[in-house]
């Protein structure tokens, strides 16, 4: 599904180059679970925008679906960003929406019809267990319940994929479980998904796949892996 | 799309109300801004009746003298009416200036009596002549001067109106000058004042428009409601600029011109009523949108 060529990313221009990622490679397959660890400043983030395109590699090919993505257009990238779904640490819900708002939003923008809305909505609500919760504004709720929300947002429009950034980064360890569970229930349900953290816990409670960064390069990617540097 | 504008629409409204002050903030300074704007036109505009209104009262009376034969005047009249710089002229029989006058003076009988007590009419017969252009009355009196009819006629009394008509003129000059300038120099800073302001409330936007392009919105759904609050601004702005033009123009001017000149100035304003809103409105929307779309470039890119 996704695959990465001989990435190179690099910030800034002349003597200030900082190179944040190095000779990138790897594959990720339809509904698999990858996560990715490091510490902070490793890549994961700049990996994950390069998937979203809110970045462009520096050199090298990145393919979605067998398209290069690395060099998409203004007017493809929206069409490219409804095929994924993105989660990060600090949710990004807007304040003056109710979570029902925030979630019926993501679909609004991409033009679906309001009748397929309201069915949608609650359904998916109902996924992440906050039918309850549905008219009450973010800063009403708890952190783990935001993220849950945020989680919703992601998944309403159905999208193959899943990209989480620290997910759990701003939660205590039950809340944040929950929200690796919850990552871990929809993958089963078939969206492949993608996360950074640098939780020990909870990357090795998962025994999933995980690719381990250093200083901007790949350094280890086992299929049932372990938080080790 | 219709459902795109209509959801665009929706949250075009939402963010005005619901950014109450900045709102507020925005559509003063256009206000404002649009205020002083129809101001200068007005002005302008007043001016050039104003011009039309003295033109129409100038002429050049030809006095002729008391003994000169009616058909003189005729032929006179007719070879004037050849000259190209003439519009009209009409011939006024003592009879008739006679009358005008008593009608002119019909309050003040002391007047009356002295006319009265005059057994023959003391007036002159006239001819007054009306020229196409106000600068052209120096040509007119000039060839009248030298004309075969210059042995009977009396007097012209062109000279005394030359040194009004001048400086009307040149009064005329200078507003229109004056106000091209205030014009561009308000327009401008209208124009920078408005996209501050509304950069302002896009800032104040970021973070849904970040999240916008992270759930995959095309930009025009996120130009849109930007758009349309651009258009808002104007629209409300526009309407409270001329609602507070109105009573300024009804109240203000007669304080500070004239009272004959008032009737000119207001039944003008009444003309040219809708043209001012109408530029108002397409200035105030086209300054909002504008703005907008400026101030949101910097958000759309990669």
């Amino acid at each position: 599904m996704i695959e990465f060529i001989n990435v190179k990313k690099t910030y800034g221009s002349g003597n200030l180059i900082a190179t944040a990622l190095e000779n990138i490679n790897f594959k990720i397959k339809k509904e698999e679970f990858v996560s990715f660890v490091g510490h902070s400043g490793a890549g994961k983030s700049t990996i994950l925008k390069l998937i979203y395109a809110e970045e462009k590699p520096t050199s090298g090919e990145i393919l979605f679906n067998g398209e290069d993505i690395s060099k998409i257009s203004s007017k493809q990238l929206p069409y490219h960003r409804r095929r994924i779904g993105t989660v990060f640490q600090d949710y990004k819900l807007l304040p003056k929406k109710t979570v029902y708002e925030n979630v019926a939003f993501a679909l609004e923008v991409s033009g679906y019809p309001s009748r397929e809305i309201r069915e949608s909505v609650p359904q998916i609500l109902d996924i992440v267990g906050l039918s309850n919760k549905m008219g009450s504004y973010p800063h009403e709720i708890s952190g783990g319940e935001q993220q849950r929300a945020a989680i919703a947002r992601a998944l309403v429009h159905r999208p193959a994929l899943i990209i989480a950034d620290e997910p759990t980064g701003n939660l205590d360890p039950i809340s944040a479980w929950g929200i690796i569970q919850l990552l871990l229930k929809i993958n089963k349900l078939g969206t492949t998904v993608v996360l950074a953290t640098h939780d020990k816990d909870i990357v090795n409670n998962v025994k999933k796949r995980v690719i381990t960064l250093d200083q901007g390069r790949v350094i280890r990617d086992h299929s049932k892996g372990r938080y080790a540097i | 799309m219709f459902l795109t504008i209509s959801r665009t629409l929706k949250a075009g409204f939402q963010n005005f109300y619901r950014n109450g002050s900045l709102s507020v903030a925005a559509v003063s300074i256009l206000t404002l801004s649009l205020l002083i704007i129809s101001i200068i036109i007005v002005l302008t505009i007043t001016a050039n009746l104003g011009l039309k209104y003295i033109q129409d009262k100038i002429d050049i009376r030809v006095y002729f003298k008391s003994d000169t034969e009616e058909s003189k005047m005729i032929n006179f009249r007719s070879e004037i009416l050849k000259y190209k710089e003439v519009k009209s002229a009409d011939i006024v029989s003592k009879d008739r200036a006679l009358s005008e006058f008593k009608a002119n003076n019909s309050n003040k009988p002391e007047i009356l009596k002295a006319i009265e007590a005059v057994e023959e009419n003391p007036l002159l017969a006239s001819v007054n002549i009306k020229a196409v252009d106000p600068e052209k009355y120096d040509v007119i009196a000039n060839s009248i001067e030298n004309s075969a009819y210059k042995e009977d006629i009396a007097s012209i009394n062109y000279q005394q109106y030359k040194l009004v008509i001048d400086r009307f003129n040149s009064t005329i000059q200078t507003i229109r000058k004056t106000g091209i300038f205030l014009f561009i120099l308000f327009s401008l800073i209208a124009i920078l004042i408005t996209f501050n302001v509304i950069r302002m409330t896009i800032f104040n936007h970021g973070t849904e428009i970040e999240i916008m392009r992270l759930v995959g919105a095309s930009n025009n759904y996120i130009r849109l409601p930007f758009v349309f609050e651009g258009i808002i601004y104007g629209t409300v702005a526009a309407c409270i600029a001329i609602i507070l033009l109105i009573p300024m123009v009804k109240v203000v001017t007669p304080y500070i011109i004239g009272s004959a000149y008032v009737n000119v100035v207001q039944t003008g304003f009444t003309t040219y009523f809708v043209l001012i809103f109408l530029i108002q409105l397409l200035l105030g929307t086209l300054l909002g949108v504008i703005s907008s779309l400026l101030a949101i470039r910097r958000y759309l890119k990669i």
